[in-house]
């Protein structure tokens, strides 16, 4: 007890307060900004953080990281622009919700999401770092493949009609996904001997690119006078500009079971928050009692990936802390920071040294409040800014998509991606194509290959073959997990279609 | 009027003057672009951005640190080797794409006759590292069963064809011993898959500070430089296998840098990889230390590219 008190004395002062609302606040913009990533930030940042005391410099880098997945979902939600990659999902639900002028009460439902699912994942990191490190431990390339089949098995029912169209969206992801180095052999494939395409196309030129860009294309067309009006309209009812009770009660479902996806997703080193907020959307309308209202501008379609991409950013720590192993680059930058202020993090720190953790933790629950406050500012902020015209607006969001896309790798070749895919985005906006699908197979079908190539590779090594995966009982867990699911939404059909046959009578 | 256009003409002058009078005062006098071939928030940039803080303080000059990635690094090399050789311009660079990629890959430059290696600052060890709790004790444990288990054996690197995944492919090789690379991205993750039981061997810089935490045991070393956890294991090629290239980080510049400039760098970075700053980032990355100037680390170079040369023709990896 002693040593808590003491850990949290170190994180809960007014100094480490005031260094978490400038990483949060600076998160946030940054976060806004496409092509700026915190990451970024932060290893712009690292050079100075050696003469930052270890109470200012930590907790301003965690701010930091929450800020800025906030501040993406903003962006995502008013100008179809994901900041960062793991807003690309809000976007589905988001931008027509501010379309409709409630524009705030997407940013604050996010905002409300994206505290939760923070909270959630930093409680979990408190009470079951190593439990849940030992489970995403457990979990290998078969393990995946699972979870990535189960993925797809709730996003596929968010193709669209005609279903032609869809796979067609699909498959175009799945070749822009397959451009680059093998995932097994690391032979080119679809580079056609260009070294620009050998790393693949990269996820933020093409996000925005895809999504951002071809909106602009889309209102191009739109007439001198409807240019000339406000970017975004911001309707001036009360309820439209704020989450009533009974919303937020109709989501908290939701929220829990994204976060928790969230949390597991982001405790396995490798799958990350863009891919945990797409799962959580796939699940979050696979259960709602109001599906057709998901890609309209559902609540619980902002709530569902905002929570989970959050989570991801607290239980990435958790392979972090409990055995040193980074989650993702964010937890990589951090695990730098730490050490370079002599904080050893790893599974000898509980035992030997856990003020510091206790210090972590408090730093954590602090930036999540922090958050919430700065947060209504940038709501408040981006209501203010968006008030330009929108001829003005269309032209800024191109000249920060390609200096964003440019800044991310110092190349000119991206921005030219930047410009392809708003004009692929484009066409296929107008014939009705369907963005998700698309989406999906360009951020999980690279995944799913990769795993299940490696759990072929494995195969090979073991005298049962294939069959090695049944030992593994946390494969065997996913599977019966996967077919529970596949078995009650066919049994929910079945019962559904029962249901409706008397009004087809009639 | 008159006299506004006769300032005007003035202050014209001097400003295109200016930068040739300081031309004048020796290297460096005016903003030196440092390419790094990798992405924001690596090894590989955070060193770029220190070395360039670092450094620019004490040349006096500002040091800009542009990432260019792509191509396995091999792009942001290649803009290095077409810069003006002129020190204005240099780069970081590693390993990977310059003592073992050109071999199996048509790199935009040749690591002997397109660029000049200024200095290293880094060498960091590669430990052989199996879990702690496995039934290898020794490297000879690890070939013994690879022998008699052909294609058993699972093992894995932080870079697939990078310099460890080349020398523990040849030490198998060499043993008639036959083993199965599983690819993963990254070094963390490879820790990962051995910890989870997923794969067997590992070649990771990370194996040193995860047998400090008790989690793995080293078996041997796969670069030139012994490795402090466990002193006691074999460097690969004093165990008699073909390579074990040297892991290193350094600055080069195109080809044909004057002799001023090197000169200036090596007394720059020995100051550098002395400074509380960089020892600080050192420690934490769990680099070692290891600075080589113009001369050495042109060497070193040299060594390893022919090695690799040899060893890649041999073992016939594409």
């Amino acid at each position: 007890m002693d040593l808590i008190l003491e850990g949290l004395s170190l994180s809960l002062t007014l100094e480490s307060l005031l260094a978490i609302s400038i990483g949060v606040a600076a998160g946030q913009i940054l976060g806004a900004i496409p092509g700026l990533t915190a990451s970024m930030a932060v290893a712009l940042l690292i050079p100075y953080s050696f003469y930052f005391s270890p109470w200012i410099g930590i907790p301003m880098l965690l701010g930091m990281f929450k800020g800025s997945f906030f501040g993406a979902s903003t962006t995502a939600i008013l100008i179809r622009t994901p900041g960062t990659p793991a807003a690309a999902a809000t976007v589905l639900d988001g931008y027509p919700l501010a379309q409709k002028g409630k524009g705030a009460k997407a940013m604050k439902m996010a905002l409300y999401s994206s505290v939760f699912g923070d909270t959630f994942s930093d409680i979990c990191l408190i009470f079951f770092a190593s439990l849940l490190a030992l489970v995403a431990l457990s979990f290998g390339p078969a393990e995946y493949t699972v979870l990535i089949v189960l993925a797809l098995g709730s996003l596929g029912m968010l193709s669209s009609r005609p279903a032609w169209k869809g796979v067609v969206a699909m498959l175009m992801g799945v070749t822009i996904g397959m451009i680059g180095l093998d995932p097994i052999t690391a032979t080119e494939r679809l580079t056609f001997g260009n070294p620009e395409l050998e790393e693949g196309i990269g996820l933020i030129p093409m996000l925005i690119g895809f999504l951002a860009v071809s909106e602009v294309f889309r209102q191009m067309d739109d007439s001198t006078d409807e240019l000339s009006g406000r970017a975004i309209n911001f309707s001036s009812k009360r309820e439209d500009n704020r989450v009533s009770w009974p919303e937020f009660r109709g989501c908290i479902p939701v929220l829990f079971r994204s976060s928790m996806l969230g949390t597991i997703i982001g405790a396995m080193p490798g799958l990350g928050a863009t891919v945990a907020a797409f799962i959580a959307y796939g699940e979050a309308r696979r259960t709602s009692k109001k599906p057709e209202e998901f890609g309209k501008g559902s609540l619980e379609g902002i709530a569902a990936p905002e929570a989970a991409n959050n989570a991801v950013s607290g239980s990435n720590l958790i392979p972090l802390l409990a055995f040193g192993i980074p989650g993702d680059i964010a937890a990589a930058l951090i695990l730098g920071a730490f050490m370079i202020q002599g904080i050893n993090v790893g599974p000898l720190a509980f035992s030997q040294n856990p003020v510091p953790l206790y210090a972590i933790y408090g730093a954590l629950i602090l930036a999540n409040l922090v958050n919430l406050a700065l947060g209504f500012g940038l709501v408040r902020v981006s209501r203010f800014v968006f008030k330009v015209p929108r001829r003005m607006l269309l032209a800024s969001v191109l000249i920060i998509a390609s200096a964003g896309s440019y800044a991310l790798r110092g190349s000119i070749f991206d921005i030219q991606l930047v410009f392809i895919f708003g004009v692929l985005g484009f066409i296929m906006m107008r014939y009705g194509f369907p963005t998700v699908p698309l989406l999906i197979g360009f951020i999980l079908m690279p995944l799913l290959e990769e795993n299940l190539r490696t759990v072929l590779l494995l195969a090979s090594t073991y005298d049962e073959g294939i069959l090695f995966v049944f030992k593994r009982p946390a494969f065997l867990a996913m599977t019966a997990l996967l077919i529970s699911i596949a078995s009650y939404i066919g049994w929910r059909r079945r019962r559904h279609r029962r249901a409706e046959l008397p009004t087809t009578d009639s | 009027m008159i006299r506004t256009l006769k300032t005007a003409a003035l202050v014209l002058t001097v400003a295109i003057l200016l930068p040739g009078l300081a031309n004048a005062a020796g290297y460096p006098n005016k903003t030196i672009t440092f390419i790094c071939p990798y992405s924001a928030g690596g090894g590989g940039d955070t060193s770029s951005r220190m070395i360039a803080k670092l450094a620019g303080d004490i040349m006096g000059v500002k040091i800009n640190v542009e990432n260019k990635t792509g191509g396995g690094a091999t792009i942001g090399i290649g803009a290095v080797s077409k810069a003006k050789p002129d020190g204005y311009t240099v780069g970081f660079v590693s390993t990977s794409p310059i003592t073992i990629r050109p071999h199996m890959m048509k790199a935009p430059y040749h690591p002997l006759n397109d660029l000049t290696y200024i200095s290293q600052f880094v060498a960091s060890n590669q430990p052989l590292v199996v879990k702690a709790d496995s039934p290898f004790k020794s490297l000879q444990d690890v070939i013994s069963y690879a022998k008699a288990n052909p294609g058993k054996l699972k093992w894995s690197t932080s870079v697939q064809r990078g310099g460890p995944h080349v020398a523990v492919e040849a030490m198998f090789k060499a043993d008639g011993a036959k083993a199965t690379f599983v690819p993963f991205k990254g070094g963390s993750k490879v820790l990962a898959a051995l910890l989870g039981g997923t794969i067997d061997v590992a070649m990771i810089s990370e194996g040193n500070k995860a047998t400090l935490d008790g989690q793995t045991r080293i078996l041997a070393e796969g670069t030139p430089m012994k490795n402090p956890v466990t002193p006691g294991a074999p460097i690969l090629t004093d165990a008699g296998y073909p390579i074990a290239p040297a892991i290193f980080f350094g600055i080069a510049g195109p080809a044909g840098l004057p002799k001023e400039v090197l000169d200036k760098w090596d007394e720059v970075m020995a100051k550098v990889v002395k400074s509380e700053e960089f020892k600080a980032l050192a420690a934490a990355r769990k680099w070692t230390l290891d600075f080589a100037g113009h001369a050495e680390f042109t060497k070193t170079v040299k060594r390893d590219y022919m090695a690799a040369k040899t060893t890649i023709a041999d073992i016939g990896m594409k």
